[in-house]
């Protein structure tokens, strides 16, 4: 049983080596141990304090995202939430406020959950997770990231450092949708994320659309190229069909599979409205959930 | 009066235990540390319903840091229950439910403790489980106590089988009634369980020093505690002590006694002092206080000009594995079913049925919320029957003063009537609203409990007051409240007064905070006893000033002689003066008003519900928006009439009425207990069990109908605690209706059920 503060990346590498866990905010991996989902790991090295990983910095390509920045950052970053909007609708229907304040990106794409939500937002985007290790570094598309509920390929060396998106082309929107019971400390039931290009002429150039919650892992919805060409209502109501079809959700406490599937299809359709109306230039506040659908003021 | 009214401002009150508890030097339970204190864990049934067929704890006994284990061997052979005696401490040969306590474990820390508990073997041989409300009346279901008819228990409850409790209302000529009706309406309404969910989860500390213990527990009931210890363990009261430090929340969920004796007999047989603390799902799983599931069918006969002509209601409660302190609850919800309307013909039937559930007792109102949703529901349904609008259909047919009520008891000056002009009002009901959204009303009511209650008042020399009451204050801020009923008795600001809460050896008898009764009579005794010492300063004054005492009149801190302002002595003054001689010191009881009268109707299983003192009234409406495509209903907007007699601490009252609220839209939409198919909780949990938030709070709205009841508390004062979480999940239920065309006929109506409404609405029309 032993329990380390890392200083420096490589203090963490080191520890990750020797077979230690990391813990960022701990909100996934001490709840989770108090609920007795599994165990506190015996050996744990803190990377709290990592400030190097606590960045949000513009590149040539894009934007990278350090691992510990938080959900709260995320939500109330001026590049975040304008440019990659769906992002930030994501990390801000995450708990509460003080889960935002602690909880990472790095720990919310690390715990693998299917019910993550930055996990659908950055499957559109094309992100790719930085994984290092005292063995090296490598880069890995998030869509490859997850290989089953609370799995993901990384190696237990592997520290994840950062998120890379690459920037949207001109005339892009993102948003993230979910179903919700209450307004606050809600677990997805379903969610939809959707990145949409539009045309000169209005119709829909590119998308991408992948679901929360209704599969093992956060599920990209496929054949989306058939609806290039349609109009933003056309092709929602499409992928609103298309993502209730590919989804494989479960039945549980929280809700059943058939109105799993068929919320997840709403969802979906909101999303690509959603994003089709930013791509359009326009501004709807973080999260999306709070301006659409049932989240509207009245 | 409107308290949100800016015109009418209201008085600034600071509750006597806001800073410790807002900066968090305030004490609670699980704070308490002693020295050599261990650690208690239980060994829960796990099972349903099974007979114990081996039960070994000599391997938990044997492992190092372990003090005691105890079991039924351990104890007194005490069966106990306030209205059947169906339990024991432990299980003894069969458990019942989930969380049947079989052992408990001290030991020198938590996780010892819960090693042992693991430890400890137990084989069952399995028995039929008992799931179903409706199908454990049936003749041929297996009984969840094949010994019922040997319990002993309250002699007027009907007892049979699996029917803890039968009772019934009648009225008139029912079938009579509906003959002469112009349409019958029937629904059939189902509601599921619910819980308290204090914030703080429940927490039991114990220590013997001699044959005498003391115990500080998270009760809401400190008196009830003592009672339950003593007749459990076969102890006097005089050598068990009931002390509360601050009580995180109760709910009614911790009402009753509870885990008391087993750290008291794990102390004992520890010889060191014990702590219980309870995890988030123990405190789902194992206490006998879950809101009952309930389900109904209605019948109303109406004439086509709105009348009522009758009522029949069925239904049957989920009692649960053991009779709690639900015993009565079938008489009550028959009172909530037949509702505040003018009935001639009335019938209802209630049944409290044993399952192998958790055993339900009192939570916030108890069967009043799942009653009313069911009760108003119906209500809409008949209005629509005869094209009334439901509003003036309950103008039409709801009590009045001077009416006779379901049960023939004609009431003195009510506020009903009021309150259904107020909370529409200030809804706008009536108003075009999108096809999305509507307005629902319902209106509810509740009794006052009228019951002993006692507490002192002294004033020491230097003028300041104590007022060392038996009530418990468990959040509703009615103890705070007391000060302002002695202050204003003695003319002193409420500031100069402490209170002395919650020791059963210190201050006389109180019922506890349940029955929304604190104000209403510890607050008489309250008065009471200040009244003593009015008296006191009055003569003492009337010495100083050389004046008569009827002539002194204590106001400002000062004792003055009326209609000569300058003859005054302050009553610091007086206090001195006292502490050399005669003290100030008061008691107080008073004498409860006594029970109103019932014409006309019949009772069987008569506990006393059918007649209410001082009953309190309210109406809620409540604007709800449902998204149709995912059925997910939000609450927009609620305005929330009360006639809860006159209010004495309105920001205390204002934040019993919000709270409330958002109870109930919480019972509403998303607070409802699930079962598997042997009876276990799937939902114990609060990320599966869906409180409301502050972020889901709507803006509501809250208006005081303040009139002259007749056998109130305190200054015509009434209760407040249980009244505001009556008719909150009806009114949202009648405005989903609306915007369904159909009512969702399970509670909660959740967003799945909603949208299953709705399809299945679709499925109707194609
Ligand atoms: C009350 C509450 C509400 C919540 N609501 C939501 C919600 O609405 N939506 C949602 O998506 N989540 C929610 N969560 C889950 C959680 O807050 C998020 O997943 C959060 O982002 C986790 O980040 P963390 O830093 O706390 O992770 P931690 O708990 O520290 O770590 C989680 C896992 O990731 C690993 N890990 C952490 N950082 C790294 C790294 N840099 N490299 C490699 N592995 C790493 C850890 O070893 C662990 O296995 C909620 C949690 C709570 C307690």
């Amino acid at each position: 049983m032993s329990f380390a503060i890392a200083r420096t990346i490589d203090e963490a590498l080191a520890g990750l080596a020797a077979g230690a866990r990391p813990i960022a905010g701990g909100t996934d991996l001490v709840v989770g141990a108090r609920h007795g989902k599994a165990p506190l790991p015996d050996d744990l090295v803190a990377i709290d304090r990592l400030d190097e990983l606590k960045t949000v910095t513009r590149t040539a390509l894009g934007v990278s995202i350090g691992a510990l920045v938080s959900h709260h950052d995320i939500e109330t970053h001026p590049l975040l939430t304008s440019i990659y909007a769906g992002l930030a609708d994501g990390s801000a229907l995450v708990g509460s406020p003080s889960t935002r304040h602690v909880g990472t990106l790095g720990g919310n794409i690390m715990n693998g959950s299917p019910a993550m939500d930055t996990g659908a937002p950055l499957a559109v985007m094309g992100a790719e997770v930085e994984l290092r290790s005292l063995r090296g570094t490598r880069r890995v598309p998030v869509e490859q990231l997850w290989v089953g509920p609370g799995r993901t390929c990384a190696a237990p060396d592997e520290l994840c450092v950062a998120v890379h998106i690459p920037a949207p082309p001109a005339r892009a929107g993102s948003a993230y949708v979910r179903l919700e019971y209450r307004r606050a400390m809600e677990i997805a039931v379903v969610g939809a994320a959707a990145v949409v290009t539009l045309a000169d002429d209005g119709a829909v150039a590119t998308l991408a659309v992948a679901l929360t919650a209704v599969a093992p892992i956060i599920l990209s919805v496929t054949g989306l190229d058939a609806l290039v060409g349609l109009g933003v209502s056309g092709a929602a109501a499409a992928v609103g069909e298309m993502a209730a079809t590919q989804a494989t959700p479960i039945s549980d406490v929280r809700a059943s599979d058939r109105y799993r599937r068929h919320t997840v299809g709403v969802m979906a359709r909101r999303a690509v409205e959603a994003a089709a109306r930013r791509a359009g230039g326009e501004t709807i506040a973080i999260p999306v959930n709070r301006a659409i659908g049932i989240g509207a003021p009245s | 009066m409107t308290i949100t009214d800016p015109s009418r401002p209201a008085p600034r009150f600071v509750r006597a235990d806001g800073p410790d508890k807002v900066t968090g030097s305030g004490r609670y339970t699980a704070d308490l540390t002693l020295t050599g204190m261990l650690a208690a864990k239980f060994k829960y049934a796990d099972a349903t319903h099974a007979r114990i067929v081996t039960l070994d704890v000599s391997a938990a006994k044997a492992m190092p840091g372990v003090f005691a284990v105890l079991t039924q061997d351990d104890v007194p052979d005490v069966k106990f229950g306030p209205f059947v005696q169906d339990r024991t401490l432990f299980a003894r040969d069969v458990v019942r439910f989930e969380g049947e306590i079989i052992a408990a474990v001290a030991a020198v820390d938590a996780a010892t403790a819960q090693r042992a508990v693991d430890a400890i073997v137990v084989e069952y041989e399995a028995l039929p489980v008992v799931n179903d409300i409706e199908g454990a009346l049936s003749a041929d279901s297996p009984l969840v106590h094949t010994e019922w008819a040997g319990y002993g228990g309250v002699d007027v409850l009907v007892r049979d089988r699996n029917d803890a409790s039968f009772a019934s209302i009648a009225k008139g000529d029912v079938d009579e009634g509906m003959a002469a009706a112009d349409h019958v309406v029937r629904s059939r309404y189902v509601a599921d369980g619910c819980h308290a969910v204090p914030i703080e989860p429940r927490a039991v500390v114990a220590q013997w020093e001699g044959n005498k213990v003391t115990i500080w527990t998270s009760t809401q009931v400190p008196f009830d505690a003592r009672a339950g210890v003593c007749e459990t363990l076969e102890l006097p009261n005089s050598r068990v002590r009931i002390i509360v430090p601050h009580l995180g929340g109760g709910f009614g969920g911790k009402c009753g006694f509870h885990y008391e004796a087993h750290v008291a007999a794990l102390a004992r047989a520890a010889k060191r002092p014990v702590r219980l603390v309870f995890s988030r799902r123990e405190e789902f799983v194992a206490p006998d206080r879950r809101r009952e599931g309930i389900v109904y069918d209605f019948e109303t006969g109406v004439k086509a000009d709105g009348t009522i002509t009758a009522r029949r209601v069925w239904l049957a409660l989920d009692n649960g594995a053991y009779t709690a302190d639900a015993g009565f609850f079938s008489q009550l919800a028959a009172m909530h079913a037949l509702g505040p309307y003018r009935i001639p013909n009335a019938l209802a039937e209630a049944h409290l049925v044993y399952t192998n559930h958790q055993p339900s007792g009192s939570v916030r109102a108890p069967t009043a919320p799942q009653t009313c949703w069911a009760l108003e529901s119906h209500t809409d349904e008949v209005a629509a029957a005869i094209g009334m609008d439901p509003v003036a259909f309950r103008k039409l047919n709801a009590v009045d003063s001077g009416a006779e009520g379901p049960s023939g008891q004609t009431y003195g000056e009510i506020g009903v009537q009021q309150c259904i002009d107020a909370a529409t009002a200030a809804a706008g009901y009536g108003q075009v609203l999108p096809d999305d959204e509507a307005i629902g009303v319902a209106i509810g009511w509740w009794p006052s409990f009228s019951v002993p209650s006692g507490a002192y008042v002294k004033i020491d020399g230097d003028g300041s007051g104590q007022i060392i009451t038996g009530a418990q204050e468990c959040g509703t801020g009615a103890v705070m409240t007391l000060r302002q009923l002695a202050a204003d008795e003695l003319g002193m600001p409420a500031e100069r007064f402490e209170l002395v809460y919650q020791d059963t050896s210190v201050a006389p008898y109180d019922m506890g905070a349940t029955g929304s009764q604190t104000l209403f009579n510890n607050g008489r005794a309250v008065v009471a006893a200040a009244g003593q010492i009015a008296e006191q300063l009055r003569n003492l004054a009337a010495e100083q000033l050389e004046a008569s005492p009827a002539d002194i009149v204590l106001a400002d801190g000062m004792a003055s002689v009326a209609g000569s302002p300058d003859r005054g002595i302050s009553i610091d003054e007086l206090a001195g003066i006292a502490a050399g001689g005669e003290l100030l010191i008061g008691h107080g009881s008073g004498i409860p008003p006594g029970a109103p009268a019932t014409v006309g109707s019949s009772c069987v299983g008569d506990l006393g519900m059918s007649a209410w003192v001082a009953p309190q009234f309210s109406c809620h409406a409540v604007r709800v928006k449902v998204d149709r495509d995912t059925g997910v209903a939000r609450v927009l907007h609620v305005s929330a009439a009360h006639d809860s007699g006159t209010i004495i601490n309105p920001i205390g009252a204002q934040g019993q009425v919000e709270g409330a609220v958002l109870m109930g839209i919480g019972q509403a939409l998303t607070e409802g207990t699930t079962y598997d198919d042997q009876g276990r909780q799937r939902n114990a949990a609060l990320l599966e069990y869906k409180l409301q938030t502050c972020a889901d709070a709507p803006p509501i709205d809250v208006h005081f109908i303040q009139i002259n009841t007749p056998d109130a508390g305190p200054r015509g004062a009434k209760g407040l605690a249980e009244a505001p979480n009556v008719a909150t999940a009806a009114a949202i239920a009648n405005a989903i209706a609306k915007i369904l065309g159909t009512p969702v006929r399970q509670l909660p109506m959740t967003a799945e059920r909603v949208w299953e409404q709705l399809q299945g609405d679709q499925g109707a029309r194609s």
